[in-house]
């Protein structure tokens, strides 16, 4: 007798653990100023929106203005978390499913294996939206992201006007063949091109500071002279600093990011790098919420919406 | 003489957990409940279930298998490259079965002939496997469409025979199948045997080298027909796909009862070990606790179980 | 007479089913060396870890400096003056001489800091009493065995024990340094220290000794100085009284030879030769690491032989697994019934028909119920006394476990049963049973060979005993002429 009371006793504990849990947010929005409830009885409104993985500040902002969002309009945000995995992605939309929700904000862990969740998204007659990667397959009502493509001619054009017109310049790729990679080169190449500049050196580092550093100590081993780096995102862009800064050359190689991460835009204050293009996730979160919103009511929306850019310079 | 209700308790005590579990979380949310929802958590259970499946073998003999889901990943490469090419599907299954047989064979070779531990040879070929994995796929995912042999291997992990979704079904002729063997013929035995105390069933005149190969080779095996499951159901083959998919399983197994030094356990434990995590993750986004929660009460539940467990 | 620093009077300790020491009295006597004798089994290592508070419970009393005392853990006998030197020594292989010294007892300074350069000092000194000539900054793995042996006794002279128990001090010491040792014990002797010592050699306690008790199946045989017994009367001491009925021997009749080991040699036996007739049962006796197990396990395929043939009605077999043994008509039962004998997670049913399953499948399906019919069969046959066949083997008793493990070779339908220590751990009315099983057996018609330390029952049982010591033959004595003196001289034939 006595075990089976501890196995009630340890479950109902679990439970009172799970409870506490779920509490935190679904009181956040009761606990806001009165004027939303309003807004939360008449609407009674839930969407989802399934994150990628958390431990990305840019996904954590994305959560985070999703979260004061619905305390702001009383509407009900499911947040869920992929964890990097596309097995627990479709795990999470068929739960979003069950749950009967409105609408869902999804940022795919993957383009191609998001597809059959789309999929089984249409079946269900449940709308669909995209956040910042886009999914090669099933009916998405429309695509918001940033507009990777006038971010990287964003970059490259200060590049231009740094060097004074002239110069030699080191690209870091993404990883390959990924959406930010393709678009964000595509716009710095313009850039180049209509400058004139010379890229002496093109090499991936898939978007990690580790390979950043490696892959910029061989470049510079190999290329004596260098005016400038750009690279697709800022974790690139740190590692290459730190290899810059390793080779003593840290005053004459300029360097410009993308996302404007918070240590990047340090680096850009203390002036150890140049720029970062900022992504505006906030942006991205709420004109995603809107636009699936007016989905659910019926409006037709834009099959995909970019999302402006901008630069942080010195 | 009687048998008294702890008894009872003792004998069956991962279904009660099991039974408990349900009914508290289906009072708090009645639609986990709903026929269309416990099929999906069957659905989203069968996966880790099989790979656990697999390693109850492993650790009923007192080993350990960690290398799963870096084998699940690279036959799930291997198997979409080959529907991508349009290769028969018949091909294709035997084929990613085949490389899940070479992996478990691998790690069993290692363990057995060279007498190494199984945390260590699976440690390294964990990170051999996902470092194949790597290269073959160039580290993009492998896709394919809905066309040619792609039709068929997404209906493996799309599609239902007689209202029940294939990957249910594959995951219950495992455990069938797991169940027969482990109770109803030698093999079955000498796994108990070994577990228990390996020399004296050396000394029983068993063959102890060849039983724990065949474990592992059955543990990789399974490994590979979870890929086969992960990779129809995505129509796609991830280069990190099965990352930490060895953890869940061991706590499945774990969670089912089975002790970590071997010997005692049940199969029949471990697919509700397999179930009460899946329906952990299920009951949890149902009720919108936070991600951040999530992962702490999975954890604990895990602890509180083996808690439960240690009095045996 | 000397003053008695130790009195142990009436000790009875009992064990499930076993009554392992029954009245025992032992003494030990300031600065005199006391030796503890008897055979395996006799109670020797019972009574020292009843002394040395390994077995808190147990009937009757010590006195120890006129006062009763009790130790409910060995840490407090320790700490009272007694110290046990284990066969196994217990160092710390990668600490330093003064570090194992001194382990768990630091000298510390006032700043709780370890004060190394006082426990140096102090092990230095410790070591020139002794007059041993070591570095006390040496690491112990660097030591011979017996240089650690001399630290094990420093380190209990540091701790001013009164009474130092020795458990088979020279089993691995080489000739040179048991003469070393004896310095040192005379040395103890002459600080006024009661020391114990314990050894199947019989020459070294006439040597060294000043006095010696004679147990013998767990009872107190006889306490006398050393000048009173010769090595002969001290050997009818140990043995004791003539073969009882508890042995009933059965005569098969004239044979022919059916199983033959020639010239058997590998890392534990050197070439070992012996024959055996059908419904035979032969004896093997010799001391604990004569290499008797070492011996079965390599017929039974266990161990592998690096040279040397074993025929089975003529042909040569050869066994390169136990799997392979069986299957030529070989079982070997184990001495260690929980360590490699047994499967004690697993019940009866399991466990008899472990080494015989495949035959009892159908198309790889275990028939369920003909093993249970085959089981039940020898629960009655052999007599376990269980509720269930699917009990527990670890919930069995230590006769019916053995029932168990013979069962288990039974079942094989073996010609050549090898059986280790059939009785060890088993009470007296089911040793008998187990006799009367071997028995049984031998009448089929199968050959036995049986390994035991005790030495009544190799007496009782055999039709010819083979004498071990340290890996080799040392002489096979048939039953006519077999005695416990022949065989006890026959093994200390080489150093007496």
């Amino acid at each position: 007798m006595k075990k089976l009371f501890s196995v009630v006793l340890a479950t109902t504990l679990m439970f009172a653990a799970v409870g506490c849990g779920s509490s935190t947010t679904s009181e956040a929005p009761a606990a806001d100023a009165g004027a939303s409830e309003e807004v939360a009885t008449e609407e009674a409104m839930t969407i989802g929106l399934v994150l990628p993985t958390l431990t990305t500040e840019f996904f954590v902002t994305i959560k985070e203005t999703a979260e004061a969002y619905a305390a702001e309009t009383g509407l009900n945000i499911v947040i869920l978390d992929s964890q990097d995995d596309a097995v627990k992605q479709s795990s999470n939309v068929e739960d979003l499913i069950t749950k009967k929700v409105d609408g869902i904000l999804l940022i795919p862990t993957d383009s191609d294996a998001v597809a059959t969740a789309v999929e089984d998204l249409n079946a269900a007659g449940i709308p669909v939206i995209t956040l910042d990667r886009s999914a090669n397959g099933g009916e998405v009502l429309s695509h918001i992201a940033s507009d990777n493509v006038a971010g990287g001619v964003m970059a490259g054009e200060y590049i231009v006007e740094l060097l004074g017109g002239a110069g030699k310049v080191v690209e870091l790729e993404g990883v390959p063949g990924a959406s930010a990679t393709r678009e964000r080169g595509e716009g710095f190449n313009i850039a180049m091109d209509a400058a004139g500049i010379e890229v002496v050196a093109r090499q991936t580092a898939n978007f990690s500071k580790a390979e950043g550093l490696t892959v910029m100590e061989n470049i510079l081993q190999a290329q004596p002279e260098i005016d400038a780096v750009f690279a697709h995102n800022d974790e690139m862009a740190l590692g290459a600093m730190e290899a810059i800064d390793a080779a003593g050359r840290s005053g004459e190689i300029k360097i410009v990011g993308f996302d404007a991460s918070a240590d990047a835009v340090a680096a850009v204050a203390e002036g150890t790098m140049a720029a970062t293009v900022a992504q505006k996730p906030d942006l991205m979160t709420t004109t995603g919420i809107e636009t699936l919103l007016q989905a659910i009511a019926g409006e037709t929306v834009p099959e995909s919406v970019p999302v402006e850019l901008a630069l942080v310079a010195e | 003489m009687r048998k008294s209700v702890s008894y009872y308790v003792e004998k069956y005590r991962p279904i009660i957990i099991l039974v408990v579990f349900m009914i508290a979380i289906s009072i708090m949310r009645p639609e986990f409940l709903q026929p269309s929802n416990l099929s999906n958590v069957l659905r989203q259970t069968s996966v880790n279930a099989i790979i656990a499946a697999g390693m109850s073998f492993a650790i009923l003999t007192g080993g350990i298998d960690i290398s799963v889901g870096s084998t699940l990943a690279f036959s799930g490469a291997v198997s979409a490259y080959m529907v991508l090419n349009n290769y028969n599907i018949i091909v294709v299954i035997l084929v990613t079965l085949t490389i899940g047989v070479i992996a478990g064979a691998m790690n069993g070779l290692f363990i057995t002939k060279f007498k190494l531990q199984p945390f260590i040879v699976t440690l390294a070929t964990m990170t051999i496997f996902r470092g194949m994995t790597t290269v073959f796929t160039q580290g993009r995912p492998i896709s394919f469409k809905s066309e040619g042999t792609g039709i068929m291997y997404r209906f493996i992990g799309k599609e239902s025979l007689f209202g029940i979704p294939i990957p249910i079904i594959i995951m219950v002729v495992v455990y069938i199948l797991g169940y027969y063997l482990l109770n109803h013929t030698s093999f079955g035995r000498y796994i108990y045997a070994i577990g228990c105390n390996e020399d004296a069933a050396h000394l029983s005149g068993i063959n102890t080298k060849k039983v724990k190969f065949m474990a592992y080779v059955i543990n990789g095996c399974l490994a590979a027909l979870a890929a086969i499951i992960v990779t129809a159901r995505l129509s796609s083959a991830q280069p990190t796909a099965g990352d930490g998919y060895e953890l869940d399983a061991i706590a499945a197994v774990v969670l089912g009862g089975t002790s970590l030094a071997g010997g005692r356990g049940k199969i029949t434990g471990t697919i509700i070990g397999a179930m009460i995590i899946g329906m952990l993750s299920n009951a949890l986004n149902l009720m919108d606790v936070s991600s951040y929660y999530q992962t702490i009460i999975k954890g604990l539940v895990i602890l509180v179980a083996v808690l439960l467990d240690r009095e045996k | 007479m000397s003053e008695c620093v130790l009195q142990m009077k009436k000790v009875t300790k009992e064990f499930p089913g076993v009554k392992a020491l029954s009245d025992v009295d032992f003494n030990i006597y300031k600065g005199e060396c006391m030796a503890l004798i008897g055979e395996n089994g006799a109670g020797k290592s019972t009574l020292m870890k009843v002394l040395s508070g390994v077995y808190p419970k147990y009937e009757g009393e010590i006195v120890f400096r006129g006062k009763k005392v009790a130790f409910d853990t060995p840490r407090q006998a320790n700490e009272a003056g007694i110290a046990i030197i284990h066969q196994e020594l217990n160092m710390i292989s990668y600490m330093k001489i003064y570090e194992n010294i001194f382990l768990g007892r630091e000298i510390k300074t006032k700043f709780g800091k370890l004060d190394k350069k006082a426990m140096v000092q102090k092990a230095k000194e410790l070591m020139d009493e002794m007059e041993i000539d070591l570095d006390p900054n040496e690491e112990v793995c660097n030591l011979s065995l017996a240089k650690q042996q001399m630290v094990e006794i420093a380190k209990a002279l540091s701790m001013n024990a009164d009474i130092i128990v020795m458990d088979e001090p020279t089993d691995a010491l080489p000739e040179s340094d048991v003469k070393n040792l004896f310095r040192i014990i005379n040395g103890l002797r002459g600080k006024d220290i009661g020391v114990v010592y314990i050894s199947h050699k019989l020459g070294e306690v006439f040597e060294i000794c000043d006095r010696i008790t004679v147990l013998r199946d767990g009872q107190f045989i006889a306490e006398n100085k050393v000048e009173e017994l010769d090595e002969d009367a001290l050997i009818k001491l140990m043995v004791g009284r003539t073969l009882e009925e508890q042995f009933p021997h059965v005569e098969y009749g004239e044979s022919e030879t059916v199983f033959e080991v020639k010239n058997l040699s590998n890392q534990y036996i050197h070439d070992v030769s012996f024959s055996a007739k059908k419904g035979e049962i032969i004896g093997v006796s010799g001391l604990v690491g004569a290499g008797r197990t070492e011996l079965a396990k390599t017929i039974y395929g266990a161990y592998r032989a690096e040279s040397g043939q074993i025929f089975l009605n003529g042909k040569e077999i050869k066994s390169n697994s136990p799997k392979e043994a069986i299957s030529n008509g070989i079982y070997y039962i184990s001495e260690d019934r929980k360590g490699d004998g047994l499967i004690l997670d697993l019940d009866i049913k399991s466990n008899i028909t472990i080494s015989c399953i495949e035959k009892l499948t159908k198309n790889t399906i275990i028939q369920k119920k003909k093993e249970l019919e085959v089981c039940g069969g020898y629960r009655d046959k052999l007599n376990i006394k269980t509720p269930s066949i699917h009990q527990k083997i670890k919930n069995l008793s230590g006769g019916n476990q053995q029932k168990v493990a013979i069962a288990k070779g039974l079942i094989t339908d073996p010609q050549v049963l090898l059986i280790d220590e059939p009785t060890r751990g088993v009470d007296v009315g089911a040793k008998k049973e187990i006799y009367d099983l071997i028995n049984l057996f031998k009448m089929q018609g199968k050959t036995i060979i049986l390994i035991s330390s005790e030495m009544p029952e190799i007496l009782g049982m055999s039709d010819k005993v083979l004498v071990m010591h340290e890996g080799t033959i040392k002489g096979e004595v048939d039953r006519k002429d077999a005695t416990g003196e022949v065989i006890l001289e026959l093994i200390f034939a080489k150093r007496g």
